[in-house]
């Protein structure tokens, strides 16, 4: 799998389609970002698996874009899983990536990570390696949902005192971009104070992500206190879905009903 | 509001707590109308289950703030 996706990226640099290409590199038995320049020198090129399949995973997209920035003009290729896929398609109706300076180089996650991720489309279109694994039933957000409003309560209030406000899930998150952030407007929350608002803070982020979220899970990793983040983004995307048939990211050119004027539902 | 009400029905807030209409100013019975039936809706509800989570003291904060 790793050297289809290295010959493939290798002929993209050779025939100069791409300046280069976003990927992570294993060093020092660290996985880290890793811009590769030059075809001859894919050494230590990996796909983010160590233990088990994409159990190192980074936001390239991210940093793609402060590639991008610095380099308008050049054309980049990124390794993009299928939520990885999804977080381009949005950050490309959000003008915040240029389409046309992207090549995605996908991966398809197999089976068991689909699974535990109850990915909505475990394989990007650009599909490069990997399987076609069909997308998973969802069960996560209909078990919270059986508990009752009492049981819910104290669930997410117990969660959400153990935040400690350290703004990592925003920080990780790739299609978290505004330059002013919500979070950090002191009418609404207020600086070096814990614990944190409940449960202004957290449905906040989660009312801002409503049309965004690609429901890649990196918040829910980079989490110090484990809250189940993206559980709550997706039963948020889960709504959109329901009331306005919309998946942040699924369809390359949709536009969201979020920014859209006209009778409410 | 239609994923607001549903988010705080998900994290166990009744979604009768939110609302949002547009009465304008030049409505003032309207107003009244709206004002008096969520006072209806809310007093069965009783009181916030937020008020006995935040630690005492924050409420005043925010009030005073």
């Amino acid at each position: 799998m790793i050297d289809q996706i290295k010959a493939h990226v290798a002929t993209l640099l050779r025939d100069k389609k791409i300046a280069g290409f976003l990927g992570l590199i294993e060093k020092n038995g660290h996985v880290a970002p890793h811009l590769f320049r030059d075809a001859d020198a894919l050494d230590g090129f990996c796909l983010g698996d160590r233990h088990a399949a994409g159990d190192a995973r980074y936001p390239l997209n991210k940093t793609l874009g402060t590639i991008a920035r610095a380099y308008p003009d050049d054309t980049f290729g990124v390794l993009v899983r299928g939520c990885d896929e999804r977080g381009l398609y949005g950050l490309f109706r959000l003008n915040q990536l240029d389409k046309k300076r992207v090549v995605p180089v996908g991966l398809g996650c197999p089976g068991d990570l689909a699974l535990a991720c109850e990915c909505k489309k475990p394989f990007p279109d650009s599909l490069v390696a990997g399987d076609q694994t069909p997308a998973p039933a969802p069960a996560q957000v209909a078990d919270m949902e059986n508990n009752d409003l009492a049981e819910r309560f104290d669930f997410w209030t117990g969660q959400f005192l153990k935040c400690v406000k350290c703004y990592g899930c925003r920080d990780v998150c790739p299609m978290c971009f505004c330059k002013e952030c919500s979070l950090e407007c002191e009418d609404l929350i207020t600086k070096g104070d814990l614990p944190v608002e409940i449960p202004v803070f957290h449905l906040t982020r989660a009312m801002h992500m409503a049309d965004r979220c690609v429901d890649c899970g990196l918040c829910d990793e980079a989490c110090p206190s484990d809250i189940p983040l993206r559980l709550l983004y997706k039963k948020t995307a889960g709504i959109m879905d329901t009331e306005f048939g919309f998946t942040s990211g699924l369809n390359k050119n949709e536009r969201s009903p979020l920014s859209q004027m006209g009778p409410s539902k | 509001m239609t994923v607001l009400s549903q988010m705080l029905e998900f994290t166990g807030i009744e979604k009768e707590r939110l609302r949002a209409r547009w009465v304008s100013s030049a409505e003032a019975p309207e107003f009244v109308e709206e004002v008096n039936d969520f006072i209806n809706t809310l007093t069965p509800l009783g009181p916030s289950p937020l008020k006995a989570t935040l630690p005492a003291g924050k409420d005043e904060k925010a009030e005073t703030a």
